[in-house]
């Protein structure tokens, strides 16, 4: 059963998406994450275990490779798909509730930002962490975001900006969460941002790579645990 | 106030598969199989695709304010900050340019991105970028020499929405573009359209002078530019 596990991990950690998909050249012709995720699921494996003991610690050695830079956002983005393509097996399991998400999480570029890179890299892989990820895209208001935070008051949210001149746009994006939910977690990033900004605007966490978010939001959930 | 426009084709641009993989991150003898297939086919479709397009136009008689770090040309006064304004203060007169890819690549990236092909969609993104900042290099180069007659030099270039300069400038600057030879759109919240599209100032004189490394200028420490050009030196 382990076995199993691990030769999913293994896939997702080197972007091995399924049987036909040609990379890595070392794993031609052999199943990939979504054969894998599917032959556990047949040989009774539980979804929780799967997410559990294969998807979310794949995606976090990837995370943390890409903080040591050790990889770059190409074999980041490549673990991210095959991470996809075993949990597309698994989401007939959350959505009849059977398998529990840890909880839910709000992204969006704001308004005024277009660049969505960054924000797609943080998205998948705090969806690999086993999170519901509600993605509001590019050029987001702060009326979006509230209204998505009124239909999931439970969810973190998280602002992705990459001009420094759109971080003022996340200024006022945050004071209006704020206002009306005082006690949402929010969360920061994209290339222009640090720590002293996010605590100057009155956000919750600033990471300058995508796995120190999905550290936080794991905080976050033995906090609420506690 | 003069104007100039070019047209350049893709392979005037030069741009290889090995200058995307360093943007990318690699290093040398590292293995970059996920992406030199992906690479190449995205290269060999964007001289298909880019329609790239570049215009300057030189204003003289420009005034710049040290308290305000602004610059006035041709009554639009311009708030470039002090990073910018350190850069081009001396200049006697300025060059406002746009320059695009055109429009195809920016949408096929985000058709990838949509379809849940990332990688595709990042790549697609990276060439973009650099087909637009190599025009803008031609641009510049063709600047440069056109103004060697005269005794006079330019500046790196600089946009507004980097180094603190406030992108809804971005406005102003393209009303003082004669004709709009790029059609490039701006936005409400003046971001352009095509995606894969620079504006911006350049500075014009006989005291001035273009720093060979401007990204120890700028404010975004974690660029992936910054670290393919530190990388390298």
């Amino acid at each position: 059963m382990d076995n199993f596990l691990e030769k999913l991990a293994y896939c997702i950690e080197n972007g091995k998406i399924n049987k036909t998909s040609p990379y890595p050249p070392n794993m031609k012709d052999q199943d990939g994450a979504d054969e894998l995720a599917k032959k556990a699921l047949e040989v009774g494996i539980k979804p929780d275990e799967i997410l559990e003991n294969a998807l979310i610690p794949a995606m976090a050695n990837v995370g943390n490779r890409f903080s040591k830079k050790e990889i770059y956002v190409p074999q980041m983005l490549m673990a991210a798909k095959a991470m996809n393509s075993a949990m597309m097996h698994l989401k007939p399991f959350f959505q009849s509730g059977e398998t529990k998400r840890k909880g839910k999480f709000i992204i969006g570029t704001v308004s005024g930002d277009l660049h969505d890179i960054g924000k797609n890299l943080v998205a998948m892989m705090i969806e690999g962490g086993g999170w519901e990820v509600i993605d509001l895209g590019v050029d987001v208001g702060a009326e979006k975001f509230l209204k998505a935070i009124d239909e999931h008051p439970d969810a973190i949210v998280g602002l992705s900006a990459l001009l420094t001149t759109t971080m003022e746009n996340m200024k006022k994006i945050v004071t209006a969460i704020k206002e009306k939910h005082s006690t949402s977690k929010i969360l920061v990033g994209g290339a222009p941002v640090t720590m002293e900004y996010c605590e100057k605007i009155g956000a919750d966490f600033y990471s300058p790579d995508p796995q120190g978010a999905v550290n936080y939001l794991k905080q976050l959930v033995s906090l609420r645990k506690n | 106030m003069t104007s100039s426009t070019f047209q350049f084709d893709f392979k005037d641009l030069k741009i290889n598969s090995s200058r995307i993989e360093t943007v990318l991150g690699y290093k040398e003898g590292e293995d970059r199989e996920l992406v030199s297939g992906l690479i190449e086919e995205i290269l060999t479709e964007s001289k298909e695709i880019s329609n790239i397009k570049a215009q300057y136009a030189i204003f003289h008689g420009v005034l710049f304010d040290n308290d305000t770090k602004s610059v006035e040309i041709n009554n639009s006064s311009f708030h470039i900050k002090k990073i910018v304004f350190g850069q081009i203060k001396k200049s006697d007169s300025v060059a406002i340019f746009l320059c695009t890819a055109g429009e195809e690549i920016g949408i096929r990236s985000r058709k990838a991105m949509q379809e849940r092909d990332l990688l595709k969609g990042y790549i697609y993104d990276v060439i973009g970028s650099e087909i637009v900042e190599a025009a803008a290099d031609l641009m510049q180069a063709e600047l440069e020499k056109s103004m060697l007659g005269s005794g006079k030099k330019i500046t790196n270039r600089y946009s507004p929405g980097y180094c603190g300069w406030d992108v809804a400038e971005q406005h102003k600057l393209f009303q003082l573009i004669p004709d709009n030879f790029c059609r490039i759109r701006l936005t409400e919240s003046a971001l352009m359209d095509p995606v894969k599209s620079v504006s911006g100032i350049i500075g014009i004189g006989k005291d001035v002078k273009s720093n060979p490394y401007t990204c120890r200028i700028c404010d975004l420490k974690d660029c992936i530019y910054r670290r393919a050009k530190e990388k390298k030196a």
